[in-house]
């Protein structure tokens, strides 16, 4: 094992702020994996997060420890109804699916055309008011009840992971308005309307990510956890060319950051899907302020070549590795990112997404274990 | 290029419209119709191929294609619409129910003139083979997002194995996680994680059944 100086917070604080920690630090977002792991049923793990709590602390325990926790449970806290997300159907572990397959979303057209002008003229949270009761059928008075429940229960959780010096790296989170317009719209309608209405689209945007801001901010001074996990995925150069990008992607995640800067948050961009293209406009975001999360389907190492001095890098050891792989292939994956990313600081090591469901147990403690002890130029014995 | 390749490969809806329209009325040969919207969306392809059409135009491309086809379908003869006639079942594997990928790739097959059976989503192995054997169809496309995806596309191999479909179809496995990795792990015949790359694979193996 490389000999430890910092604490795990400073060592993942080290890598935001783009400086050489004692080691590569490494940070696990994991949920599903924990109680599988555990033979926990994800239907118990779904209706208890107390169940999920354990299974998660008992996997931490047992994979030795690691640095950052990215979600302090199974909960994404909101101090109220007012979300910055989509109200996403759901398709439920031992509800609408079976009791061990994995929580998904359900893609399913929500918002009409015709609600685009009701977000114009009242806002994301006014259109909330009425579109979470239909969407849910649950009233808002309910939503917020179980929500400040939930936050509760959260904010206890971050405690007790900051007790054993564990960094709870989401303390709100948010998407963009692409990604929340995708997911209520549908992909295949939104992207349609991104073609024949473009200007209505944009319209849309302009009213709803005030509203965005503020419900992040209100959520990150009640869990008093100042990171922003920020999902990014349905607007990515894979899916779009850079002028839908540079006018109803870009301009709305910058005007996001810049507020969470403003702040104080620290802001995970949590990209999944290749968003190689959209690298280079990355620069133009705070210094220091972001970490810019790699699933594998970006180049993480054109990545590093572009954020270098800019903004440290997460990830992004693939799903497909972690299920199916051996340790050895693991390792050696591992070892290459710490290698070329891992150079001059400003990497923390990851699984790209949350760890697979299935990943096996002995993948899951190389990739850790690849962080702790591989000696290299950058980290020398 | 015709100007009505043209108008879809430019993404010009109401323009594809009207010249559809218009030549239906003129009582025009569907078949060429249909083929200068085939080559429209070519055209749609190996833009995507240079990197200057992205996923969003593949898809708007293919709204527009369907959308044309409405008024032509009803007039082209029964078994003269130029398909590649290789019939392929489709499907996203048991427990995931992602869509998107499956369905862009599915409406590329179709476009390409593939006779395409959608088995939908979370899809049981023995729905697979039940409708392989049905339609004698010579390729099966899985699709999956989550990691558990790769078991349940491993276990309808082994399920066309069993059946003794193995030997005649081709399999192709897809998804945003897909790799060579999976591939093997499935025993499949090969992988894709983009669409356009998907369809080629489909008609490369297409051209090979002709021979």
């Amino acid at each position: 094992m490389l000999k430890e100086t910092m604490t795990r917070k400073e060592r993942i604080i080290s890598a935001v702020n783009l400086k050489v920690p004692d080691r590569v630090p490494v940070a696990m977002w994991m949920i599903q994996f924990p109680l599988r792991y555990k033979g926990i049923p994800q239907s118990l793990g779904y209706k208890d997060p107390v169940v999920t709590i354990k299974a998660l602390t008992d996997t931490f325990h047992d994979l030795g420890g690691y640095d950052g926790q990215i979600q302090g449970d199974s909960i994404w806290p909101s101090s109220s109804w007012r979300i910055s997300a989509a109200p996403t159907p759901m398709h439920r572990p031992g509800q609408e699916g079976e009791e061990n397959e994995a929580l998904q979303a359900v893609e399913r057209e929500i918002m009409t055309v015709e609600d685009y002008d009701k977000i114009i003229a009242k806002g994301w949270n006014g259109f909330c008011e009425e579109f979470l009761p239909r969407v849910t059928g649950r009233s808002l008075d309910k939503i917020d009840a179980s929500q400040k429940k939930l936050l509760k229960v959260y904010v206890e959780d971050a405690k007790k992971w900051n007790g054993i010096d564990v960094p709870v790296m989401f303390g709100a989170s948010t998407c963009d308005c692409q990604m929340i317009l995708s997911l209520c719209r549908s992909f295949s309608k939104f992207t349609f309307d991104l073609y024949r209405i473009p200007d209505k689209v944009q319209a849309v945007m302009d009213a709803m990510v005030d509203d965005l801001i503020q419900n992040v901010i209100n959520d990150s001074r009640a869990t008093g956890i100042p990171w922003v996990f920020f999902p990014l995925e349905r607007g990515s150069g894979a899916y779009y060319s850079l002028k839908i990008w540079e006018r109803l992607g870009y301009p709305y995640l910058k005007r996001m950051v810049d507020a969470f800067v403003a702040e104080g948050l620290t802001t995970i961009l949590h990209f999944d899907t290749d968003w190689t293209l959209n690298l280079p406009y990355l620069r133009d975001l705070p210094r220091t302020k972001c970490i810019c999360e790699l699933d594998s389907k970006t180049d993480i190492f054109k990545a590093k070549k572009i954020l270098k001095d800019h903004m440290c890098i997460m990830g992004d050891v693939p799903a497909s590795l972690l299920s199916l792989g051996t340790p050895e292939d693991v390792t050696a994956y591992c070892e290459k990112l710490i290698d070329v990313v891992g150079v001059g600081g400003g990497f923390i090591l990851s699984t790209g997404c949350e760890c697979p469901i299935d990943a096996k147990f002995e993948n899951v403690k190389a990739m850790i274990d690849t962080a702790k002890n591989y000696a290299c130029q950058i980290f020398p014995q | 290029m015709s100007e009505l390749a043209e108008a879809l490969a430019g993404l010009n809806e109401d323009y594809v419209t009207k010249i559809v329209q218009r030549k239906v009325t003129a009582g025009e040969d569907p078949e060429c119709i249909l083929a200068e919207l085939r080559q429209g969306m070519d055209i749609v392809g190996a833009r995507h191929k240079k990197g200057e059409y992205f996923l969003g135009e593949l898809v708007f491309s293919g709204e527009i294609f369907k959308n044309a086809m409405k008024t032509i379908e009803p007039r082209l003869a029964k078994n003269q619409s130029g398909k590649e006639q290789v019939k392929l079942v489709l499907g996203t594997v048991k427990g995931d129910i992602h869509n998107i990928g499956k369905d862009i790739v599915g409406n590329l097959l179709k476009i390409a003139g593939f006779d395409v059976y959608d088995l939908g989503i979370d899809v049981p192995k023995n729905a697979f083979v039940k409708k392989l054997k049905e339609t004698d169809a010579a390729i099966l496309g899985m699709s999956g997002l989550l990691t558990p995806s790769f078991e349940a596309m491993k276990e309808t191999v082994e399920a066309l194995k069993t059946a003794g479909l193995r030997y005649k179809v081709k399999v192709i496995v897809g998804g945003g996680i897909v790799t060579e990795l999976v591939r093997k792990h499935c025993g499949a015949d090969a992988w894709t994680d983009d669409g356009i790359k998907g369809v080629e694979i489909c008609r490369a193996w297409a051209q090979e059944m002709k021979k």
